[in-house]
């Protein structure tokens, strides 16, 4: 009898711990903006209406941190490296922020994140702008253009499109991307396995386990030529897809100041000098 | 079926009717801009295939052939399909380089207009992803027609490939019925139970979800009992006389209970293929279930056989029985008693670590609410996944908490007590031997009987097992 009269306080005790957090997440939803620090917009968007961050004097940044060269983590830790750490860098210190890292998000949540907001400012994991993700958030400018590869073994026999166009085969991909979109409206009969990143996908590939892994060109390039040398890029899908920083839409003074910020980089060819760095030749 | 011819009969008068205007329009270059790919984008929850009346986004590849620039491309959908509310993105390619090229777009109905600000030179690939457009509800296979604007004139383009339609499903008319709900939309307005509880997907998640559900319980059903006969055989194997197979045993259940089993999934998943070894998914998933549990239940196992008092096995060995008769009889069923909570509790963990697998690409719960959670963007998916989770678990965790009780209730000498006939109690040892006595009896009497008695005793109610602590002292059974 006891051990029931506490559990039924437990549960009395949970749903109001439930409750006070639904509250406090609605009353947060609502309240959105006037809790949370302003950051006046500086010289870069000085025209521009003013943004807020999560904390103030910082940007902080949403990224899967599995996409090398765009970002990753070097082996044995450390601070995030890549092009596009450089780029939020390099921007973060044109609005006068810090910029920080969160850990490694699997890629498929940052948009919820950032879109729910409270946790980080910006998500820049070299994401494709599309029409499906604006409903959810704002991107900012194209800071860069993209191709979609798909990558076999070196030695493999399947592929063409037609030949991995087969029931049985499983085509590796990460959750979320427009390589997974790929896979599924061109490979339909194939079975599209979703992982958390890219390179479990290669992985995956080199051990046999997927006949085929697609995800963006210079990432799949750079995987083959560096760490996968079995593997290599079969098919090169023109898309033309480009990248932008996602922003949440509570925050329009943040792309307004991100967009010009952006486009200071691009004029004094920081962008460019970047691209060298990090893929061996403008883009 | 009758939809199907026509829309062939269609798609062919189309065809041949592309071909006339084609012949009479443009005489000089035969087809100076082709279609290379039309798909669209699989809108099915859960599934992978393009439903009818609900929006999708179509992409659309075409090449400027050789001596012609395109400044303006149109795409016709048959029937009731519309362009209307979509947005387009239009890409030029050259190779895989961007064209810096603008495009106004204006939809009416089932057609789009794409008017480039510069005529697209030849060569190039043009690409338009149409996002929220719709097919037409009743599903077939549709190819995508158009014209298209060059020097020359205009020009019909070529029919796309055809994209396979299914007609619209009755769960998608209940979401459709969901979305015109006011209560509905004042209920998702609200941003927390909007993002967690939004009725439409809570309704589909849980309908594609189901496949994923079953493979899960399918895994742990098959897993556990092979996971029960490896966890006994190490249990034994780690009390054996010899010294090596106690080194196996430890060996196997400390590296097991040591390591994480994400990490094991991971080990068996990506290393057996390197060696050679492809074993379907979902075998492999029930392997490393097994396989991880039986090292627990070995301990459990070990602890539950070594709790039972030396008492017992002394009262046996006095009444002639071997070491395998007493095991069997004296010992396991006491065990068995004991263990059962300790083992609905590692069955309630395997079932919900079956969620890992999800990273390896096993078809299970997890992975499609994932996938259903990156597709929608919202979190429902999760709660559903958590609601079948806890389909499982409340009942089992209910069990284990009245197992306990009653247990409790037996160890303390109220408990049930399986029948005994009057006069069992041996002279000797009053209080001790007294247990292996009865079992002793039962099992002579009929051995089915007082194994399943045993077995059962914690589930039935003590009043229908007559208490018999007067008689026999309440046989405390120290741990």
């Amino acid at each position: 009898m006891k051990r029931e009269d506490r559990r039924f306080i437990g549960i009395v005790a949970c749903i109001v711990c439930a409750l006070t957090a639904a509250l406090a997440i609605a009353g947060c939803s609502s309240g959105s903006g006037s809790s949370s620090t302003t950051t006046a917009a500086s010289s870069a968007s000085a025209d521009t209406s003013s943004y807020t961050t999560v904390e103030s004097g910082k940007l902080i940044v949403a990224s899967d941190l599995a996409y090398p060269p765009l970002e990753s983590v070097p082996d044995g830790g450390g601070d995030p490296v890549g092009f596009d750490v450089d780029l939020m860098n390099a921007l973060a210190g044109k609005l006068g922020l810090t910029c920080e890292y969160l850990p490694a998000q699997k890629f498929d949540s940052i948009v919820p994140t950032i879109k729910q907001g409270g946790k980080a400012d910006v998500g820049c994991s070299s994401f494709t702008i599309t029409d499906e993700r604006k409903e959810e958030i704002d991107f900012t400018d194209s800071y860069m253009d993209s191709n979609q590869g798909l990558v076999t073994k070196s030695d493999a026999t399947a592929t063409t499109v037609d030949a991995l166009n087969v029931a049985g085969k499983q085509i590796a991909v990460q959750s979320g991307t427009t390589g997974e979109e790929w896979a599924q409206e061109n490979l339909p009969n194939a079975t599209v396995v979703p992982l958390d990143d890219a390179i479990q996908a290669m992985t995956g590939v080199q051990t046999g386990l997927y006949d085929a892994c697609v995800a963006d060109l210079p990432v799949m390039k750079y995987l083959c030529n560096n760490s996968y040398t079995d593997l290599k890029v079969s098919i090169e899908i023109p898309t033309g897809e480009q990248y932008g920083i996602v922003v949440s839409k509570d925050n329009p003074g943040l792309t307004a100041a991100l967009n010009t910020a952006l486009q200071e980089l691009k004029d004094d060819g920081t962008i460019d000098s970047l691209e060298e760095k990090w893929f061996g030749s403008t883009m | 079926m009758r939809a199907c011819g026509r829309a062939l009969i269609v798609a062919l008068t189309c065809t041949l009717l592309a071909l006339g205007i084609t012949f009479v329009a443009a005489p000089i270059s035969a087809q100076a801009m082709t279609c290379d790919k039309a798909t669209a984008r699989p809108n099915e929850d859960g599934g992978s295939g393009v439903i009818g009346g609900e929006t999708t986004r179509l992409t659309w590849e075409g090449t400027v052939e050789s001596g012609e620039d395109v400044t303006k491309v149109t795409l016709t959908i048959p029937d009731d399909g519309t362009f209307d509310g979509s947005t387009t993105r239009v890409t030029v390619l050259d190779g895989l380089t961007r064209m810096s090229v603008e495009a106004e777009t204006k939809t009416s109905g089932n057609t789009l207009e794409v008017d480039f600000s510069q005529a697209i030179p030849e060569g190039s690939l043009v690409r338009l992803e149409v996002t929220n457009m719709c097919f037409p509800v009743e599903g077939g296979d549709y190819a995508i027609s158009g014209t298209y604007e060059s020097q020359a004139g205009t020009s019909a383009l070529p029919d796309s490939p055809s994209i396979s339609v299914i007609a619209n499903t009755p769960l998608q008319r209940a979401v459709t019925w969901l979305d015109g709900q006011s209560w509905v939309q004042a209920w998702n307005s609200n941003q927390f139970l909007g993002m967690f509880f939004k009725p439409q997907l809570l309704l589909t998640s849980f309908v594609s979800l189901f496949g994923g559900w079953l493979v899960c319980l399918v895994i742990v059903i098959v897993a556990y009992p092979i996971a029960i006969l490896l966890g006994l055989a190490f249990a034994f194997m780690k009390m054996a006389k010899h010294k090596v197979v106690r080194a196996i045993a430890v060996t196997y259940i400390n590296i097991l209970r040591g390591t994480p089993l994400f990490l094991q999934i991971y080990i068996m998943f990506f290393g057996l293929p390197m060696v050679g070894v492809n074993i379907d998914n979902n075998v492999l998933g029930v392997i490393v279930m097994a396989v991880n549990s039986s090292a627990y239940l070995a301990e459990i196992f070990r602890a539950g056989i070594q709790s039972i008092p030396t008492g017992q096995y002394e009262a046996a060995a006095s009444l002639g029985m071997n070491g395998a008769q007493t095991m069997v009889s004296i010992i396991l069923p006491q065990t068995v008693r004991r263990v059962i909570p300790t083992v609905t509790s590692d069955f309630i963990t395997s079932y919900k670590d079956t969620s890992l697998l999800s990273s390896v690409g096993v078809m299970e719960l997890m992975m499609f609410s994932k996938n259903l959670t990156t597709v929608s963007g919202n979190i429902t998916p999760y709660m559903a996944a958590a609601i079948y989770y806890l389909i499982v678990t409340l009942p089992l965790i209910k069990v284990v908490g009245i197992v306990e009780r009653r247990m409790a209730r037996s160890e303390s000498g109220g408990g049930p007590r399986p029948k005994a006939k009057g006069s069992a109690t041996p002279a000797a040892d009053p209080s001790t031997p007294a247990m292996a006595s009865v079992h002793c009896e039962a099992t002579e009497d009929d051995g089915v009987h007082g194994v399943i008695g045993a077995l059962t005793a914690p589930f039935r109610s003590a009043s229908s097992v007559t208490p018999r602590h007067d008689e026999m002292g309440g046989v405390p059974d120290a741990l």
